[in-house]
């Protein structure tokens, strides 16, 4: 049973990284994205981790592909065409992207193979993972919050450049 | 109980997808959304280790890039709207402002 649950959702992951990759159309790779995050979390309840899973789906397929979304549709790009140039360089990207996957598969299938799982269950609840954050992991976490801030005050500064500045669109066009 | 190197396989199968992306793409979106594959991928290793290994720094480190890739998420896409407003498109051969 709890093998058929993972084939099952690591062909839709598998297969909807796919078309995020392979589809022309960003707003399809997007939702396929989603699609694909919701069935890594579905991988991480079977690794008992049910908290991240919920972080999973609340925080990647929630908040950071709406963001992906948003910023598509603010920029209407449905029907942006992608023009095939540089067929050299697109072939050697699927070869070597190609043999880097055979050979992660190989030596990981040769070398990473565990027998045995420890005995003992394992508590990975919400409740372990504060505990340890707010003992051992207190100072990243800190550095955590300063770093979304920075993010935050960088991001505003750089989408709102030519929109807040009633200047900085005239010359935008003009240097177009 | 599904052994740990299925799991590990998996990942890297979706980690040779994102860096298949990023390698032949051209929409700066869909390169960052292969990126964000590659994260998720690593996550999973991540998760997995943890689980076989009985280690909690596994999943309070996947926290950790959950919240640095919700910052970079929005870092990128601002870099790819101011991009697009000076160049109405985000190509990214088009971005060839620091090009030799």
């Amino acid at each position: 049973m709890e093998f058929a649950i993972f084939f099952l959702f690591a062909a839709v992951a598998v297969i909807f990284a796919l078309v995020v990759v392979l589809h022309r159309n960003p707003v399809v790779g997007a939702l396929s994205l989603v699609a694909s995050f919701f069935a890594l979390a579905v991988m991480y309840v079977l690794l008992e981790a049910p908290f991240l899973a919920a972080l999973q789906v609340i925080v990647y397929a929630g908040a950071i592909m709406v963001l992906f979304l948003f910023v598509i549709m603010l920029l209407n790009l449905q029907h942006v065409a992608e023009p095939v140039t540089r067929p050299v360089q697109q072939f050697l990207g699927y070869t070597t992207s190609a043999f880097f996957g055979i050979g992660l598969v190989y030596y990981l299938s040769k070398y990473a193979v565990f027998n045995a799982l420890p005995e003992g269950p394992f508590h990975a609840d919400a409740r372990t993972i504060g505990i340890k954050l707010f003992e051992s992991y207190v100072f990243p976490f800190e550095m955590v919050s300063i770093l979304l801030l920075a993010a935050i005050v960088g991001a505003l500064t750089l989408s709102a450049k030519s929109v807040g500045r009633p200047g900085a669109s005239e010359s935008g066009a003009e240097a177009r | 109980m599904i052994p740990t190197h299925y799991f590990l396989i998996l990942s890297a199968l979706l980690f040779t997808i994102g860096v298949c992306g990023v390698l032949t793409r051209k929409n700066g979106i869909t390169i960052f959304m292969s990126i964000e594959l590659m994260v998720n991928a690593v996550n999973l290793t991540f998760l997995a280790y943890a689980r076989q290994f009985h280690q909690v720094h596994g999943l309070i480190f996947v926290f950790f890039i959950m919240a640095i890739a919700a910052a970079e998420a929005a870092v990128g896409l601002a870099i790819f709207i101011s991009l697009f407003h000076h160049r109405d498109t985000i190509d990214v051969d088009e971005a060839n402002l620091m090009h030799w």
